[in-house]
């Protein structure tokens, strides 16, 4: 998964997930706050030349996380533009100008807001998020569960590259009809080994006398509290961006 | 079907978000007590959200001849009952906007609510139905698995007709404008769904039926037969 290697790979990998999380929940604040299309394009192009320039994530990766969700945003944007009619029958026209300011702020807000989580996710690491989320007092069952489904997806993701492999060297995915076929033996295998695992994991976990919720060793980070004072100060920059309403 | 990121307005965001929060906390109250009684459901559930993750990077054909990957609603919500597919819906709707930049923080509750909560639900419920009115095992897993892909859909259209009303026709217009443009992916998509499902119990009965009769998705006549 290209999100994860360069949340393990870039510069600020080992500064608090507390302080990055507050800079990008300023950030999607900000994004709903600001009353333009131009401040929202301001406040996107600034988070993401702090995630490129700052964070060092490489502009391709970053470009190719988020073409998928720019392709989203130009449906659903032509959707919005495009207004539905009846008079006998059924007739298509544009927005008005108001409708369309409204559109292009809405636009604008999605690309704020998509800027401030890919800088939370291209630099944080999943481990790193469940300990924000331990130190935010998330229920303990929520964090085991998704300790466990981290850890775990990697194993099936490999279990599914090795069982593709071996049904396309038999050409399993050779028509529609025996593709769908090779996928449903492919579910159905890992479906079973859903309880496989985790009967393997409880039996692994009673063997080194777990008492219930699942605990692992926290990374440290370089100066935390001096991490979140910058981040605050840096999004509440964003906030005062979008409050004074920069490029109107 | 994920809502994107900063789509929604803020007031729509907190309300979905609201409308979910009694669900996943019932479901993670109902976790609890599973854990309680079984320590093992602690690992099951874990493995069982990472499998519902990856369910949806599996490709798989469309009957447009496009491929398109399964969402796992109606066969998350068989195996393992609608009240756990809320909070690992949650889990599962997290990983993606978090490890695929695929959905958002801010539509979560929304996401969950359609996707988590509706589907599941509605498949659950279509398969007892069917169940119960003994309509053969393969109709009923079919049913579920498509109606409840298919509800989830209606559902995000509700939920972007709602929050971006048409000036000209309103609500209905919108929801009519957003159901259609959905339907061309969402319908052929449920359709393969629902046949990947039928496959999958299909080979489950056959290989595994003792682990359907456990988790009463199959009687033990049905298992003899």
């Amino acid at each position: 998964m290209l999100i994860e290697q360069c949340a393990y790979s870039n510069r600020w990998r080992r500064v608090s997930p507390a302080a990055k999380g507050l800079f990008s929940a300023c950030g999607i604040v900000a994004a709903f706050l600001a009353s333009t299309p131009r401040t929202t394009i301001i406040l996107t192009g600034l988070v993401t030349m702090i995630t490129v320039l700052g964070a060092g994530v490489p502009l391709r990766r970053y470009l190719k996380v988020a073409l998928p969700e720019l392709l989203f945003l130009i449906i659903a944007v032509t959707t919005l533009m495009v207004s539905v009619g009846w008079n006998g029958h059924v007739r298509f026209h544009l927005a008005e100008q108001t409708e369309l300011d409204h559109i292009a702020l809405v636009c604008g807000r999605s690309l704020g807001s998509i800027a401030a989580l890919l800088f939370f996710c291209l630099s944080t690491p999943m481990t790193d998020i469940i300990a924000l989320l331990r130190w935010l007092r998330f229920p303990e069952v929520f964090l085991d569960i998704m300790t466990l489904g981290y850890r775990t997806v990697f194993v099936f993701i490999e279990v599914i590259h090795d069982t593709t492999t071996a049904q396309m060297a038999r050409l399993g995915y050779g028509t529609p009809r025996l593709a769908m076929r090779s996928l449903g033996i492919l579910t159905a295998n890992l479906t079973m080994q859903v309880w496989q695992r985790s009967t393997d994991l409880h039996q692994a976990a009673l063997a080194r006398n777990n008492d219930g919720s699942l605990k692992f060793l926290e990374s440290e980070f370089h100066h935390p509290v001096r991490s979140v004072c910058v981040a605050a100060i840096g999004g509440c920059m964003l906030i005062a961006l979008a409050l004074t309403g920069v490029g109107q | 079907m994920h809502i994107m990121e900063g789509f929604l307005p803020a007031k729509h965001c907190v309300c979905w978000g609201v409308a979910s929060a009694p669900f996943v906390a019932w479901g993670l109250r109902t976790i609890n007590k599973r854990i309680k009684e079984n320590p093992e459901q602690r690992m099951l559930l874990g493995v069982a959200t990472a499998f519902t993750f990856v369910l949806s990077a599996l490709k798989m054909p469309s009957v447009t001849g496009s491929c398109s990957h399964p969402t796992g609603t109606g066969m998350g919500a068989i195996l393992f009952g609608p009240a756990a597919m809320a909070p690992i819906g949650f889990v599962v709707l997290l990983f993606q906007a978090l490890l695929l930049a695929h959905g958002g923080l801010t539509t979560l509750g929304a996401n969950i609510f359609s996707m988590a909560i509706v589907g599941p639900f509605a498949a659950a419920l279509i398969f007892k139905v069917s169940r119960t009115i003994k309509l053969p095992f393969g109709v009923c897993i079919f049913l579920a698995a498509a109606l409840g892909d298919l509800l989830t859909y209606v559902t995000t259209s509700v939920q972007l007709a709602l929050a971006f009303p048409d000036p000209a026709g309103g609500f209905t217009a919108s929801f009519l404008k957003f159901a259609s443009i959905f339907a061309v992916t969402q319908v052929p998509l449920a359709i393969s769904e629902g046949l990947l499902t039928v496959v999958v119990f299909n080979a489950l009965k056959r290989f595994n039926p003792a682990e359907l009769q456990e988790m009463k998705v199959v009687s033990e006549q049905e298992v003899q037969a």
